[in-house]
Formats: structure tokens, sequence, C-alpha cells
């Protein structure tokens, strides 16, 4: 069975202005035991899928099952199975960790005694140990969002889902949360999380979806989406115009990306010098040249037309509002 | 191992939330016991020589020579205000994200709207027996005895829960705590569009037609009958009529807007 099967969702909010076809039309599965990342830019539909998969939202239309049981007409069984950490944390900032976990462990049925129990294992396995009897409204975003984490995983559910749990974190708080995740795949459980961020998706995701607009436009695993670049990027630097439009001319297919031109082709290193021979021949002068195996990055911007972050000339927002640097 | 709890025990869990975050702002509770205390001894101050005690015996005592029972409905219904701090709770909740964290748990939905409504009970109970409490130690004195405090005690919950219901579905309605706030607006009609200082024999014209549409006078002149009266039955009827059917409306309609905020969009 399945842990999650995603097929052609819809999600469209009727506001009084207008609607907003937030999700278009996303399918995917999620095998047991494994990370999946829904990887997509703001706005992209990624917490309206995950709302519409936790029953939080209505599904406007498609269907979606987790672990067999359908998540619109067996809701109560899906919230059995499943623990939610949400984008926007609901925690209560005037209780402590321990009151939060010992009130979420009740809530879920466990006896006193078990909830006890279950509170100082959560806090052990999040690291919250210390901090356990402060006020939350005292914790560091780091420390709120592990708390997050460790209250979704009350249930010891099955699956797990969390939307952007690194979103605003440093890179070190980011890591120590990624190694916890990762434990827990290690423990059987199947975790469906959304990120904003290629380096987590790569690093995390044992399968990646990339969604933008409300639509699934690549899915695979990281090498998998990759590949299908179908080899590695050459990057052309120039330090002038005139340059880079006559290399322009010479090497066909390249994409610019500002004073950058790329290239993919297969073996990339190897045909660097026949490239710069043939440039410097018709009298170009190259800044730099660098080859490199493809990124996520550069899937994303393959799939999607632009790029999610990095280089700052061709992001979406700039193709948007113009003079925006 | 776990084995869902029953109705009562996430409403317990719930509820002592609530009460657990109401006693660690407990300076919150403090504005509505002081306005409702100060309503106490000021107008005893400034009016009790006037219209009762002294001036017994002038045509102005319809206080029976105790002017603190006279006014001592008045602050127990400006306490039980504080019943509209479910709706502030509620909505709290909702804009915290807390409550879409209760909504991806199986807890019974009634519970997330149960909980606050009672601690919005509780604290009624408690503000306006504290405020019975300075005014018995002031000189109240219910005309039909001790059994007097509880009726009027009584009729404040009646009448606070009306409040909870009212800022519970301005509150869900609105979607801000602004909105549930927005409840306390209602106090400043409610209480000075009564038979407030005087009975409403001697308020004015159009005061006297105002009131007569206020419930809070027919709840007012109920907790006074007691306190001043005896058992005038109509009198004290009318107000739990009044209070009853209050209630009965703003819950209808928080229960309505409850079940939109749980809805699914
Ligand atoms: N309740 C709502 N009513 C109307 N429009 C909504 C609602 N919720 C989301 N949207 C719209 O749907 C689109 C997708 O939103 P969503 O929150 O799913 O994006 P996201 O991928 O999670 O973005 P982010 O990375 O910023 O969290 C956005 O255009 C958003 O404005
Ligand atoms: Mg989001």
């Amino acid at each position: 069975m399945l842990a999650v099967e995603v097929k052609n969702i819809k999600k469209t909010f009727k506001t009084k202005k207008d609607t907003v076809e937030a999700v278009k039309d996303v399918s995917f599965s999620v095998e047991k035991g494994e990370i999946f990342g829904l990887l997509g830019p703001n706005g992209a539909g990624k917490s309206t899928t995950i709302l519409m998969l936790t029953t939080l939202l209505r599904i406007t239309d498609g269907e979606a099952t987790i672990l067999g049981s359908d998540v619109a007409t067996e809701d109560k069984s899906v919230r059995e199975k499943i623990g939610v950490a949400l984008q926007d944390t609901g925690i209560d900032n005037i209780l402590t960790g321990r009151e939060l976990f010992f009130s979420t462990a009740r809530l879920w049925g466990y006896s006193t005694k078990d909830s006890e129990t279950r509170t100082n294992e959560l806090l052990e396995l999040v690291g919250l140990t210390e901090a356990a009897d402060r006020r939350v409204k005292t914790y560091s975003g780091g420390m709120k969002r592990r708390l997050d984490l460790g209250l979704s995983l009350v249930n010891s559910p099955e699956i797990l889902f969390l939307d952007e749990p690194t979103t605003g974190l440093d890179p070190g708080s980011r890591r120590v949360l990624w190694d916890e995740i990762k434990r827990l795949r290690d423990r059987g459980v199947t975790v469906i999380l959304t990120t904003q961020y290629l380096e987590e998706a790569d690093e995390l995701a044992d399968r990646i979806a990339i969604i933008d607009e409300g639509l699934v436009v690549a899915e695979g695993t990281s090498d998998q989406l990759k590949a299908s670049i179908g080899g590695d990027v050459i990057t052309f630097s120039f330090s002038n115009k005139l340059d880079l439009e006559n290399a322009k001319k010479i090497l066909n297919d390249c994409k610019q990306e500002g004073n950058d031109l790329r290239i993919t082709v297969q073996d990339g290193a190897g045909k660097i010098p026949s490239f710069v021979n043939e440039l410097t021949a018709n009298n170009i002068e190259i800044e730099a040249v660098s080859a490199s195996k493809p990124t996520l990055d550069d899937v994303f911007l393959k799939v999607t037309g632009y790029r999610l972050e990095g280089s700052e000339t061709s992001t979406k927002s700039e193709e948007v509002f113009g003079e925006n640097q | 191992m776990i084995t869902k709890p029953s109705f009562f025990i996430q409403l317990g869990i719930l509820t002592k939330r609530l009460i657990l975050r109401v006693l660690r702002r407990p300076l919150a509770e403090l504005p509505n016991i002081f306005i409702s205390a100060f309503f106490l001894f000021v107008y005893d101050g400034a009016l009790g020589g006037v219209f009762g005690g002294t001036a017994s015996g002038t045509p102005f005592d319809f206080a029976n020579g105790n002017f603190v029972n006279f006014i001592l409905p008045v602050s127990i219904v400006s306490a039980s205000l504080s019943g509209a701090a479910s709706g502030i709770y509620l909505v709290e909740d909702i804009e915290s994200g807390v409550f879409k964290r209760y909504q991806s748990m199986p807890i019974s939905r009634w519970v997330i709207i149960l909980a606050p409504m009672i601690v919005g009970a509780i604290r009624v109970l408690l503000q306006a027996s504290l405020i019975m409490l300075i005014g018995k130690i002031i000189g109240a004195d219910p005309a039909v005895g001790t059994v007097g405090f509880l009726i009027v005690l009584s009729l404040a919950f009646i009448w606070g829960m009306g409040f909870a219901g009212y800022s519970v579905a301005a509150g869900v309605k609105s979607g801000s705590s602004q909105g549930a706030q927005a409840a306390t607006f209602l106090f400043f009609p409610a209480i000075f569009l009564a038979p407030t200082f005087v009975p409403r024999e001697a308020l004015k014209g159009w005061l006297e037609t105002a009131a007569a549409y206020n419930p809070t006078t027919y709840v007012i002149e109920s907790m006074r009958s007691v306190m001043v009266e005896g058992w005038v039955i109509d009198v004290l009827f009318r107000g739990y009529l009044a209070a009853g059917i209050f209630a009965a409306i703003t819950l209808f309609f928080a229960v309505i807007s409850a079940r939109k905020a749980t809805e699914k969009a």
C-alpha cells in the first residue's frame, strides 16, 4: 500500500472579489518510509496541498488517500494516522513546553502516566529537555520549530506532514532539524515536507516534486531530475555585451543569464577546450568558463523557466516587477 | 495503548489549558473587576446619601434604606460582562493557529467551542462573587435573605453567558480579536440605557422608552427585587426570561458561527 497517493487534486478559493486557483492539478505518490519533498516558490500551492492532505481544507476536485484511507470521506481515520506541523505554527505561547506535550498526549488518548513518559521521551528527542519548564514565549525560532516537530510526533504517526519546517532557521539549526527528520525516516516514518530551499530538497528528500503555480512540473529523485537535464552545464562569462552577443551566435542552444551563457552537453569538462578555441578564433574574449554537474536549480530553471534562488538576474520577481534588484 | 479520550476528558484538558492562561495573565482580569467595584463604591458614595440610607423617609427612598442593595445589581451586571472573554480566547486561538492544530487531531469540534465558554462562565461567577462579597462587606443585605445572593449570581451567570455567546459570534464572524473585543462596546448602552441609578419610573421620557427595550433593565430590576423588596415573582421571572432569551439567541449565533469556523473551506 502506498503511504500517500494524490490524484489530480485541485483547490479553488472563492473570495468576494475573485476566485483563486491555488492548486490546479497536483498528483504524486509517496512510498512508505521515504522523505518526499514538495519544492516550490512562495505561492506555489505547497501549504494548500498539505492542508488538503491533512483534512484541514476540503479538496475541490480529485482524490487523495493516506495509507488507503480517503482524505475526504474517511477524515477521522486519516487524522489518527498522521502528524502535522503547519507553516504558521499554532503554539500556545503562554504554556511551557512540557505542558504542551503533556496536554497533547492526553488529547491523543494517553493515560496520565503514559503522557508523562511520552512527554519526557519527546522533549529528549527534540532536544528541549532543558527548556521544558519555560514558557514557549521565551523559545527561539529554532526551538519553536523543534517543539512543533515534537508535537506532531506525539501520536507516533506513520505519516508526518511538515510544512516548511526549516524556514527562517540559521544553517546550523536547519541541519539539526534535518538530522532529526532523517532519524525519523530511518525509524520507518514517512515524511512529506515542503520547502523553498533547493539545498534542503537535495539533501533531505528521497524524492522530490517540483511545484509551481499549482502544478507539479517535475518529479523524481534528485539524481533523476538532474539527469533529465541531459548532461553537464558549461558556463561562459563575458566582460562585455558585444562578446556575449557574438558568442550567442556561435554556441548553439545556449541560455543567457546576465553576463553568462550556459549550455548543456555530455562530458562538459572534456568539451571546454574545443569551445574555447572556437570562441577565441572569432576574437571573443572569455572572462571565465566552468563546467558543472547540473544542480536542482538547473532543473528548476528548465521546468519553470526561472530560478528559485541564487542567480539574481533571472529570478521570477524581477520578471514580474522589472526594476526590482 | 491509546484509546480515544472521552468528550469530557477532552473538554477538561482544553478548559484547564485556558484556565492556566487566565491564571498566567492575572492582570488582564483586573480592569473589569476594577470597573465593577468602582461602580459600587462611587455610586454608593455619591448617590447613596441622596437616595437611600440617610435620606430615608424622603420621597426619593426607593432603596428601603439600603442603597448598596439597590446599586449592587449594576455592579454585578457589569462584572458579568467578563463573559465576553470567551470570544477573545477563541479568536486568539484561531489567530495563533492553535485552533488548526486541534482540528488536525481527533478532537470533537464542540469541545473546541465549549471550553472557552466554560472558562468565560467561570470568570463571570468569580468576578460576580467577588463584587458580591465586596457589596456584603459594605452593607448589602438581600431582602429575601442570603438566598438572594444566589439568585443574583444565577442571573449574572445567565446574563454573562449571553455576552459570551455574543462575543464568540462576533469574534468568529470578524475573525479578529478586535471583533471579539467589540463585544464590550455593547457595555455602555447595555448599562446606561437602563434604570441604572434610579427606578425606571424616575427616568425621563426617551430613556424610559429605551430602557423598556433593553433586556438589562429586566435583569437589573429582577436582581433589585430580591435585594430591596422581597419576593416579587413576576419581576423576578421577567429577569430570568430576559437573560434567558438573550443567552439563547446569542448562543444560537455562537453555535452557527462556530460551526462555520470549524468547517473546512
Ligand atoms: N484562504 C485562501 N483564500 C484565497 N487564496 C488563498 C488562500 N490560501 C491560499 N491562497 C492563495 O493560494 C496560492 C497558494 O498559496 P499557498 O499558501 O498554498 O502557497 P505556498 O506554496 O505554501 O507558499 P509559501 O511558500 O509562501 O508558503 C497563493 O496565491 C495564495 O494567495
Ligand atoms: Mg506555505
